[in-house]
Order: structure tokens, then C-alpha cells, then sequence
């Protein structure tokens, strides 16, 4: 176990995904019907045996909470380790200021109390399966003071929108860091991991009010790399990762994973997800059901048809009903004989029998939570 | 609940008649319902009834039972003031001995309850399937004066020859006991639960453990001997779900019975709210219904794969189904693979096991056939 490694999972630039995140946080947003986004980075940190994790949250702090709880869940040793919540109290009056900088700066003490030599950054709304351990063991053999993780994209129009792209030379060093404005196709995308020695945050903290106090790690890394009396490194990631930095893609990557294949390179069986159990039945299934590729959470009772859909904890599914490619938050009733079709229904929503809910497959209708139809 | 009561759920039995299920692990650990172990009921029942002093008493294969009661985490009895413990006969100053009977495995725990120093002992099995609370029960004993109250629950008549039956009056006073009697007095059969006064039960445990001719056993001596002396015996009625699966048969009885239109009174989505059943969390990937699968009357935990058509199932996590696969009336449990093309009926597949491609399992659906064999995944 590393315990000279503080893993922090980094809510502060998160995208918006319209009323989706209006009222949560992304990392604490539904996903796959059993997950909620913070959990992927938190089980990297776990699988990779890093126990000492905190989660910077820049706002929407009651949905983080709820779905953390004691944070246990997460943790190996629940004595040696500890996962804490830290929160920028003065930011929330003073969004400007509400960034990652001034919320570890807040927080100090969490550095204070450890004797962690390197600090990892994560972004929740990146999903993906990464071993962290031989990239710091890289890190630290080579003595860098700062490692970026990326992973090289054919699509770089279209994806990693809300991400960095990094231009690397041959050495693996950093030379360029420049936003995505959807210009090129191949292109190295920032996966907002980063591996930063503690002496060079406690730099950036100390530095940072004069040099722009609006500046998040996200503006800090860019200035640094043309200032900082060291270089930083790269490490390549070519696996499977996805940038939630839009409905659109949460809506097109949450189906992708309906491919089995897909689904294969996320959900691998030595490197589980972990999350908040709720303890709820096993899905129940009526005599007239019919289910094609799917995911169906624990507490639902389907007795209509379900296809191409992502149905999450103790959602109703009435008689004759019937739920094509949409996705259904938990807590939702639907009655019978009612269509659905290309929608996003948020939790504790109700619809009631004979209705008929349709969107297009590329224009969405999203119910927000609690509405009844 | 207020007052002071511990409970000490009795799991070391070996399930004889569960065949290779029980194998390696004991009665009590073995998987039911797509999610749990039988054992996760008696123990959410307790914490459900906010009883926060809980022992299992393990013997046959403890150390899986052992490690999965742990500190009582799953069922929230981790808290401050709450305590579970794994009970396991063990090595004294006297001697060492396994557990003779029901009566001795509390008795060798004498210490423990000592410690915990409740009012009352509730007394449970760790292989029965059924959700309740104990307050009700538990009330009756007080305000009835009974030493001692034991839960009974109506049978059919021509069943009553198999169960140890109880005879009571008008008050609910147990008045006579007969055990798998030929011509049954009543149809009371007794469940195995019982609420005794901690110092009469203590007093009754310690005479016990010196009569050398005693089975040591609550059913043979305990109640026997506390009617003998004239103590006050209170019958409760149980009204509700109950079953105590000691076959095959009725292991898989007892699994059909929480699909959905089942005609029986209870099942897991009605106990759901404020008295959930706790288990062990699987950190599973979501449950995934392939594009060719059929699902109809199911009961299909997280982390399962479904493929082929399954009809009448309970489907534990990480189950795998292939494409082709037909699989009707069958307990699949966890992390079983049912390959391409085989057909199962009738059935339960135990854990780990795998049923080969193109193979048949019971089509002539000769009774409950049960699979064991981990070899899935290999």
C-alpha cells in the first residue's frame, strides 16, 4: 500500500451537462444505472492501492455527500486510510474564486497531516480503467516534479471537447498545452490526471495569488510549463477512456456501453468499480417481460418491454409498456401501456398509464427529476 | 427496541440433505434469492428489530460463515453499542469441545452473554428464510410473565406429523409437546425461535450441561425440562412467510417462490421500505440483457449477463448465460455459465459451475437436479 500518495478526485472542472447536473454535481450524476461518475476515479485511487483520498468539491456538496457517505466505500484500510471531502467555504459566496487552488489552500491541513510526497489529480468526468502505479513508479525513477496523463485521439473534433491538448517531444516532455477548440482530428488529449510532487504544489499555492488569482490548476499547469524551472513529463494512456463534456455524449457514451465489447474494456473483472450499495432486491421480471440489450439495476420490477435502454435502481416498468432507447434515473414509475422512446427521465418521476414520451435520436427529451406525466 | 436483548443465531449445522452445496460451506452460507445467503435473513431481522447484540454460533465449515459474519458490517451492527460475533467452539482452561447440541453451543458461550448482560435471549436458526421483526414477539413475552415464549406457526394438518408440535390453551400457555407424533393434538409446529429469560435460561443451560444422559438439545431437554418444573411456556403465532429449506426441492421452492405473480404472500419487493434484507455487497458491473436474450418471470441480481432466454429463473450475480442457452425453472448461482446452446431445466447450478455447450440438463425434468462443479471461468 502507498502511503506516501494523496489521491485527489478534482470536481472543479467539471463540464455542465445542462439540467442533467442543474441541480448535482457530475460526480455525483447517475451513470449506468448503478454508478455515479465520482466513482471511477475513486476506485483507480482504491485499485491502485492508493488510501489516502480526498475529493475537492467545487459545489452542489449535499448530492456529493449523499452519495459518499462515510466515503468507506472506497477504502481498503479503513483505519490508515482516509478519504475526506474538502470544500472551499469562502468560494461558493465568490465563484470566481471557486477553484482547485483555493480550495487546497483552504484545506491545507490535509497536507499538513500527511507526509505524502506526490499528490494525483483526477477528473470524475473522465471514465476509465487506469492502473496509476507504474506511472508514478515512472514519476518518481526518472525524479520528474510533474506528470500529465493523455491518451492520443484520431476524433480530437469531436471529443475531449472540455479537455487540454498537449504536444509531446521525443523525450516524452511537454512542449505546447492548448485548449480544444475542435480544430484538429489527431491530437494528444489531456486526461486531467496529473502527478504533482507536494514541494511543487506548495509552490503553485504559495505563487498563485500573484500570479492570477482566478487561475485554477487548469490555468497554473500551462503558465507553469512556460516558467517553471522544470519540465513536465508525459505518460500515454491508450486504453479505453470517455470525456463526459456534454448531454449529447453522456447520452452516446452511456449506450455504447451496451456493446459488450465495450462494455469489456470498462467493467474488467480484476479492477472492479466500486459504489455505494443501497441493499435493494435483485430486478424482478413479469411473465409478459421483454428485455434486449439493456442494463437493469437491482430494485426494478419490469413487467412491459424494455430495448436499447439504461434503466437504473428500483424503477416500475408497467404491462405493455414499452422503453426504447432511453435512459431512466432511479425511483421512476412508468404505468401501462405507455411509450417511451428517446428520453432522459430523471429520478422520482412518475408517468402514468397510456402515455407517450418521445424524443428523436438526436434531439433528446430530458424529464427532470420529480415531474409527473 | 429498549430493552436489553441479545439474540444468538444458531448456524452450525451441516445441511446433509443440500448435498454438494453444502460441501464447503455450511447451510446457513449457502446463496439464495439471486443476492443473499439464508443467514442474511435471521441477521436483518435482528437489526430490523433493533437488536444490537447478536452472536452466530458457526461449527460445520466456519471459516466462510466466519469471515462473512465479520464485525456485523452488512447488517449494520458495526455501530457503537452493537456487537456480532462469530461463535466458534473453542479450546478452555476444562478442555475443548465441538458443540454438543443447541443448548450446548449457548451454554459454552455463557461468557459472552455474561458480557452483554441482556434481559432476554432470543434464540434463532440460521437457516430459515423469512423477513419479520421480534418487537411483537418479544412484548408478548414480557407482558405475558413467560419464562419462556417459543414462535409457532400454523401447519397443514397432515403435515403436523413432521414437525415437533405444541399444544396450547386459550391463554396461548404451552400445555403439552410431542415430537413427529403419529396422531398430531395440534397443527402448531415450532419454528425453532425462542425468547427466554436470560437467568431462568442460564440456570436451565448450566443443570443441563452436568446431566450426562442430555442431548443437550433446546427441543429434547431445554423445553422439556422447563415444562416438568412447571414454568410458564407462551405460544406466539407466526403469520407470515416461513420456510426452512432442508432439501434440494424446497431450496429451490423456496427461490420460485419470489418471482413475480407467485400467488404466495411474501416476497423480497415487500419487505423492501423499512425492512430491507442486508447482504454482502458484490461490487458487480450493472446486470446486462444481451440484444437476443429472453427474460420472463426472473428474478436476476447485478452483475449477471444474460444471452439466451431464461424463463422462471433466479439469477445470481456475475451468471453468465450464453446465446442460445435455455434455461426454465432453475437457480443459477453465483458466477455460473450456462453455455452456448445448453438447455437446463428444473434445476439448481451452484456456485462457479459451469454447464458445458450444447449440453442438456434434466429435459426429462426428473425432480430438482442440482450442478456442482466450479468449473466456470477455467
Amino acid at each position: 500500500m502507498k502511503r506516501d500518495i494523496i489521491g485527489l478526485v478534482d470536481c472543479h472542472n467539471c463540464p455542465e451537462m445542462g439540467s442533467l447536473t442543474a441541480n448535482r454535481a457530475l460526480a455525483s450524476t447517475s451513470f449506468l444505472g448503478r454508478y455515479a461518475f465520482a466513482d471511477f476515479a475513486l476506485s483507480n485511487f482504491c485499485n491502485s492501492e492508493i488510501n489516502d483520498v480526498c475529493v475537492l468539491v467545487k459545489d452542489h456538496e449535499r448530492s456529493i455527500l449523499k452519495h459518499l457517505g462515510n466515503m468507506t466505500s472506497w477504502l481498503t484500510n479503513t483505519k490508515i486510510g482516509r478519504e475526506q471531502i474538502l470544500y472551499n467555504e469562502r468560494g461558493i459566496l465568490n465563484p470566481p474564486f471557486n477553484h482547485d487552488i483555493n480550495n487546497i489552500r483552504e484545506n491545507d491541513w490535509v497536507l499538513y497531516s500527511s507526509n505524502a510526497s506526490y499528490l494525483v489529480f483526477m477528473a470524475p468526468h473522465i471514465v476509465l480503467d487506469i492502473d496509476l502505479r507504474p506511472i508514478i513508479a515512472e514519476h518518481i525513477a526518472r525524479k520528474e516534479k510533474m506528470t500529465m496523463v493523455y491518451k492520443p485521439l484520431e476524433d480530437a473534433d469531436i471529443e475531449f471537447r472540455s479537455e487540454d491538448l498537449l504536444e509531446i517531444d521525443e523525450e516524452g516532455y511537454v512542449t505546447s498545452i492548448s485548449k480544444n477548440d475542435g480544430t484538429k482530428k489527431k491530437a494528444n488529449a489531456s486526461l486531467a490526471i496529473w502527478i504533482v510532487n507536494r514541494t511543487i504544489l506548495a509552490d503553485i499555492i504559495k505563487r498563485h495569488g500573484a500570479v492570477n488569482p482566478l487561475y485554477g490548476m487548469k490555468e497554473m499547469i500551462p503558465y507553469l510549463l512556460r516558467v517553471a524551472p522544470f519540465k513536465i513529463h508525459s505518460y500515454k494512456f491508450e486504453g479505453y477512456a470517455r470525456c463526459f463534456d456534454s448531454f449529447a455524449h453522456y447520452i452516446e457514451y452511456s449506450f455504447e456501453l451496451l456493446n459488450a465489447g465495450v462494455a469489456k474494456e470498462l467493467f474488467n473483472p480484476d479492477w472492479p468499480i466500486f459504489t455505494l450499495t443501497h441493499d435493494t432486491p435483485p430486478a424482478l421480471y413479469g411473465k409478459d417481460s421483454k428485455v434486449v440489450n439493456s442494463f437493469i439495476s437491482n430494485g426494478c420490477v419490469v413487467e412491459g418491454e424494455v430495448e436499447n435502454s439504461i434503466i437504473c435502481r428500483n424503477v416500475k416498468i408497467g404491462r405493455n409498456t414499452k422503453i426504447t432507447d432511453s435512459i431512466i434515473l432511479s425511483n421512476v414509475a412508468i404505468g401501462d401501456e405507455t411509450i417511451v422512446k428517446n428520453v432522459v427521465i430523471d429520478k422520482y418521476s412518475v408517468i402514468t398509464s397510456r402515455q407517450k414520451v418521445e424524443g428523436k435520436p438526436d434531439e433528446f427529451v430530458y424529464l427532470k427529476q420529480g415531474v409527473i406525466i | 427496541m429498549s430493552t436489553k436483548i441479545a439474540a444468538m443465531i444458531l448456524a452450525g449445522g451441516k445441511g446433509t440433505r443440500l448435498h454438494a452445496l453444502t460441501r464447503k460451506v455450511a447451510k446457513p452460507a449457502v446463496s439464495y434469492g439471486g443476492k443473499y445467503r439464508i443467514i442474511d435473513f435471521p441477521l436483518s431481522n435482528c437489526a430490523n428489530s433493533g437488536i444490537s447484540s447478536v452472536g452466530v454460533l458457526t461449527q460445520y465449515e466456519s471459516s466462510e460463515l466466519n469471515s462473512y459474519v465479520g464485525n456485523g458490517e452488512k447488517w449494520g451492527l458495526n455501530g457503537v453499542r452493537s456487537i456480532a460475533s462469530a461463535l466458534t467452539p473453542k479450546q478452555t482452561e476444562e478442555g475443548s469441545n465441538w458443540y454438543r447440541g443447541t443448548a450446548d453451543a449457548i451454554f459454552q458461550n455463557i461468557d459472552w452473554l455474561d458480557k452483554v448482560d441482556p434481559k432476554y435471549v432470543l434464540i434463532l436458526s440460521g437457516d430459515h428464510i423469512y423477513s419479520c421483526t421480534y418487537d411483537e414477539m418479544l412484548e408478548r413475552h414480557i407482558s405475558s410473565g413467560a419464562e419462556c415464549t417459543i414462535s409457532v406457526y400454523p401447519v397443514e394438518w397432515n403435515e403436523a406429523s413432521r414437525f415437533g408440535i405444541l399444544i396450547t390453551d386459550k391463554d396461548s400457555n404451552i400445555v403439552d409437546f410431542q415430537e413427529k407424533p403419529k396422531v398430531p393434538k395440534s397443527n402448531l409446529a415450532s419454528m425453532g425461535i425462542y425468547i427466554f429469560t436470560y437467568k431462568t435460561l442460564r440456570a436451565q443451560l448450566i443443570a443441563d450441561a452436568k446431566n450426562e444422559d442430555s442431548d443437550h438439545d433446546f427441543g429434547k431437554n431445554i423445553i422439556p425440562n422447563m415444562m416438568a418444573e412447571g414454568r410458564k411456556l407462551v405460544a406466539y403465532t407466526y403469520h407470515g412467510y416461513w420456510k426452512d429449506v432442508g432439501t434440494i426441492a424446497s431450496l429451490h421452492e423456496a427461490n420460485m417462490d419470489l418471482l413475480l405473480d407467485n400467488g404466495k404472500p411474501t416476497n423480497l419487493y415487500t419487505v423492501q421500505g423499512d425492512n430491507k434484507i442486508y447482504s454482502e455487497d458484490t461490487h458487480s458491473a450493472p446486470q446486462y440483457i444481451g440484444p437476443k436474450a429472453s427474460v420472463s418471470k426472473c428474478l436476476i441480481n447485478q452483475g449477471a449477463n444474460i444471452f439466451g432466454s431464461v424463463s422462471r429463473c433466479v439469477i445470481s450475480s456475475e451468471a453468465i448465460v450464453d446465446e442460445g442457452a435455455l434455461v426454465e425453472n432453475a437457480v443459477l448461482m453465483q458466477g455460473c455459465h450456462i453455455g452456448e446452446g445448453a438447455i437446463v431445466k428444473d434445476a439448481i447450478i451452484g456456485p462457479s459451475s459451469l454447464v458445458e455447450a450444447g449440453s442438456k440438463v434434466n429435459l426429462e425434468q426428473d425432480g430438482i437436479v442440482l450442478v456442482v462443479n466450479g468449473k466456470a471461468g477455467k
